[in-house]
């Protein structure tokens, strides 16, 4: 059996594994502040986890066409890796449920969005392989914890916080703090529990076995084959012909484990530039309370804002429900603003999305992107309050409907000849547009007609649409126009455009797409 | 609105003998007592109308087209209602909004009218409730020249709300709707129904100038007229070719 399997039921305690100095779960010495901290959470039983409290569980994964237990809930003598028949055999009893990893993944990133109360930069380790148990596939979350340890009073009460909140939501955790992310991921997905004071990583890794690292399974057993089962042992050995062997990857793995580099970490959501938090002992329900607390947030996320000269033009709400649920809700903003009762406005719809269930606990409010603002003195500047009021209007306007500006395009593809652009954009028009007529409405949908000419080539004579019959008076084209050859579909037909007008003076925008006996009739717009 | 029967009590002195004196000050006190929110919104911008050509404007109260106030034009040919809109909010000279459930303007043909992509802002509002609500909040902008909502259906409250939100922000409002056989009271400033012409060019091989019948069906403050108008694309002006009262309108409802 891989040791990486043993202890599957339980978390294996603080103290299991050997540190050289200090005891595990003691508070280490004083670290410098140069020197960065991250918390690995493994969560072994997610895969059970997930499904709630209720009987025995069997997780099982279709394996070629093989079933195979990758997680156990509450039966006693059955492992992962058997069969799923040999397992039922054993407990009839059990309920047998498909792995589902999109479903973990997406609990893994709302359990690391619930995180993000103890600090701004969590990363959801990337589920790959295992899905649970001990071993790479271990879902994990990673926090940098750098200078926030001492808001919970040092990292060993953190760490305490951390484990018995997820305990709380019914998570299973396993906690390490290290100074390395990737020393930190190793010793909790082996199960570890524990503080590693500061360099300290690789003696602390040096008796793990290869198969918690991100290391491909075929090189584990290789290395094995040697007789190199652990980590200390790998990397007693010479680099060079390791690397040549088994890739960089290898030894990439083995020097993050071993805390010599550290990889930065990819947080789930950018930090904000600017925040206000506020918890609450009794759970916000109610819409009035919510609202009460949004404009007390908001006037303090101004003010943050206002003494940085800075304004926002994004802002993110973020409440965290009794339950461990975030919900998230964003408006943003044509100018930079940093003012509570705009802000208030743009938030008042949208905040009817929120479900509070239980309650809120703690809502926070971040300005994600801001802009250098300075001080606006209205009055001087002729235009400036035109243009702020332009602005919140089109913010207010676009918390519920769509809107945009239609800017001149570099083509002469009719559907191309404007681009979506901002509202608040600025919209420079060539001196010479459009270079032809062009309709003042084109049809979403071309309208298919069927039009007789005289001749071949020649501009149609009588337009067919639906089933009446239109004489046309008179008739200007055809103007060509090629499809571009460096987009997607180069080999579309041509189109011959005709501007026609009808006896009874309705000018129309008509096109043949296709020449000769493939030629079709389209009206795009009107004139 | 529609007139309410209680006429207005005279003054009590004795009735002067300039009859068309008193009735021009009846008008304008009738004026004030409608459009009491407008006069702060007109002092604010240069002026109180949008010139359309001489002998329209002529024939408008006012001498064009009231900004501060909500108009109504039925399509009978949308084309050339879209072109008339276009020549309409390219003069009101700031920033314009239309508005519809899928807004189908088309700049590089409404440059040609005078409406720039510069000042226009396109806003996709689905749902008719969606589209009245933003309407509302454009007009209500002090720094919007003018906004257009395409519709097809109105309630006089509705329009009534937009007419006092026009008279707010000073924006001049166009109501787009379908030309239909009963277009129901309205309370626009003004209604109009646009239709395309032939156009005057004589040849089958040159379109020319656009041409268009303007109908005013209704206006505050005025008579019922019919102008035949060119829209000259070279000079940026409508040009009357003939212009008519019509001999009795289409269908009279009770007043």
């Amino acid at each position: 059996m891989p040791p990486s399997l043993r202890g599957i039921n339980e978390c294996r305690g603080p103290g299991s594994f050997k540190l050289p100095g200090g005891g595990a779960g003691a508070e280490p010495p004083q670290t410098a502040p140069a020197t960065r901290r991250h918390l690995a959470l493994a969560l072994p039983r997610l895969a059970v986890e997930r499904l709630g409290p209720g009987g025995p569980v069997l997780v099982w994964r279709g394996v070629g066409s093989r079933r195979e237990v990758v997680a156990v809930g509450g039966v006693e003598g059955v492992r992962a890796g058997q069969a799923l028949s040999d397992a039922q055999a054993i407990a009839p009893e059990a309920q047998a449920v498909e792995e589902d990893a999109a479903a973990e993944a997406a609990l893994l990133e709302r359990l690391a969005l619930w995180a993000l109360r103890f600090s701004p930069l969590v990363s959801p380790s990337p589920v790959h392989g295992g899905g649970s148990g001990w071993g790479p596939g271990t879902p994990a979350l990673l926090l940098d914890i750098t200078g926030a340890t001492h808001l919970f009073g040092g990292e060993a009460a953190l760490l305490r916080r951390v484990v018995a909140g997820l305990a709380g939501l019914g998570f299973t955790a396993c906690g390490v703090i290290a100074g390395a992310p990737g020393t930190a991921l190793a010793l909790a997905r082996s199960g570890g529990a524990g503080i590693i004071p500061p360099s300290e990583e690789a003696a602390a890794v040096e008796d793990l076995p290869l198969s918690v690292l991100p290391i491909a399974p075929e090189v584990v057993t290789a290395l094995s084959r040697m007789g190199l089962r652990r980590i200390g042992e790998v990397r007693r050995q010479p680099r060079g012909p390791l690397a040549r062997r088994f890739g960089a990857a290898t030894l990439r793995a083995l020097e993050e484990a071993a805390g010599e580099v550290s990889a930065p970490i990819s947080p789930i959501r950018p930090p904000p530039d600017f925040s206000a938090t506020r918890e609450f002992l009794e759970p916000l329900i109610t819409r009035e309370a919510i609202d009460i607390a949004v404009a007390a947030l908001l006037r303090a996320l101004c003010r943050r804002l206002e003494e940085a000269s800075r304004g926002a033009r994004r802002v993110v709400l973020r409440a965290h429900r009794v339950d461990g649920a975030v919900q998230e809700v964003a408006i943003g903003t044509g100018l930079a603003v940093r003012d509570p009762a705009h802000l208030g406005r743009l938030f008042e719809q949208k905040l009817e999305r929120l479900e509070p269930g239980f309650g809120f606990d703690r809502i926070v409010l971040g300005a994600e992107a801001t802009e250098a603002m300075t001080g606006l003195q209205g009055g001087f500047v002729r235009g400036a309050q035109e243009t702020e009021d332009l602005a919140r209007l089109f913010d207010r306007l676009a918390q519920r409907v769509q809107v945009w500006r239609l800017a001149p395009a570099e083509s002469h593809w009719p559907e191309r000849e404007v681009t979506r652009v901002h509202a608040t954009a600025g919209v420079l028009v060539p001196q010479d547009w459009p270079r032809a007529v062009r309709p003042v409405r084109l049809l979403r949908r071309p309208l298919e007609v069927s039009a007789m000419a005289l001749l071949p080539d020649a501009p149609p004579s009588l337009l067919r649409i639906g089933k009446v019959g239109h004489r046309v008076r008179a008739a200007e084209g055809p103007e060509r126009i090629e499809p571009e050859w460096w987009r997607a579909r180069p080999d579309r037909p041509g189109r011959d455009y005709y501007r026609l007008e009808l006896a009874s003076g309705v000018r129309l925008w008509v096109c043949r797409s296709g020449f000769g006996a493939e030629a079709r009739w389209f009206v795009q717009g009107r004139l | 609105m529609d007139p309410d029967p209680t006429p207005y009590p005279l003054p009590p002195e004795p009735l002067p003998m300039d009859r068309p004196a008193l009735l021009a000050a009846l008008r304008a006190r009738i004026g004030r007592l409608e459009r009491a929110g407008a006069a702060a919104a007109l002092a604010r911008s240069q002026a109180g109308v949008v010139s359309l050509s001489e002998s329209i404007d002529a024939h408008l109260p006012g001498g064009g087209l009231a900004r501060a106030g909500l108009h109504e034009i039925l399509a009978a040919e949308p084309g050339a209602a879209a072109g008339f809109c276009a020549v309409i909010l390219g003069r009101t000279a700031g920033p314009v909004l239309w508005i519809g459930p899928d807004p189908d303007a088309w700049p590089p043909g409404l440059v040609r009218f005078g409406l720039s992509p510069a000042d226009l802002v396109l806003v996709r509002a689905p749902r008719p409730t969606d589209g009245l609500w933003a309407m509302e909040e454009a007009l209500r902008c002090p720094a919007v020249g003018g906004a257009l909502l395409t519709l097809s259906d109105l309630d006089l409250t509705a329009a009534r709300r937009l007419q006092l939100a026009a008279e707010a922000g000073g924006a001049l409002g166009l109501l787009l709707r379908p030309d239909t056989e009963d277009p129901g009271p309205s309370a626009a400033l003004t209604r109009w129904r646009i239709n395309a012409l032939p156009g005057d060019s004589g040849s089958p091989h040159k379109l020319g100038d656009p041409r268009w019948q303007l109908d005013l069906l209704r206006c505050r403050g005025s008579t019922p007229r019919t102008w035949t108008v060119t829209w000259r694309t070279t000079t940026d002006r409508l040009d009357t070719d003939t212009d008519t009262i019509p001999a009795a309108t289409p269908r009279r409802r009770r007043a």
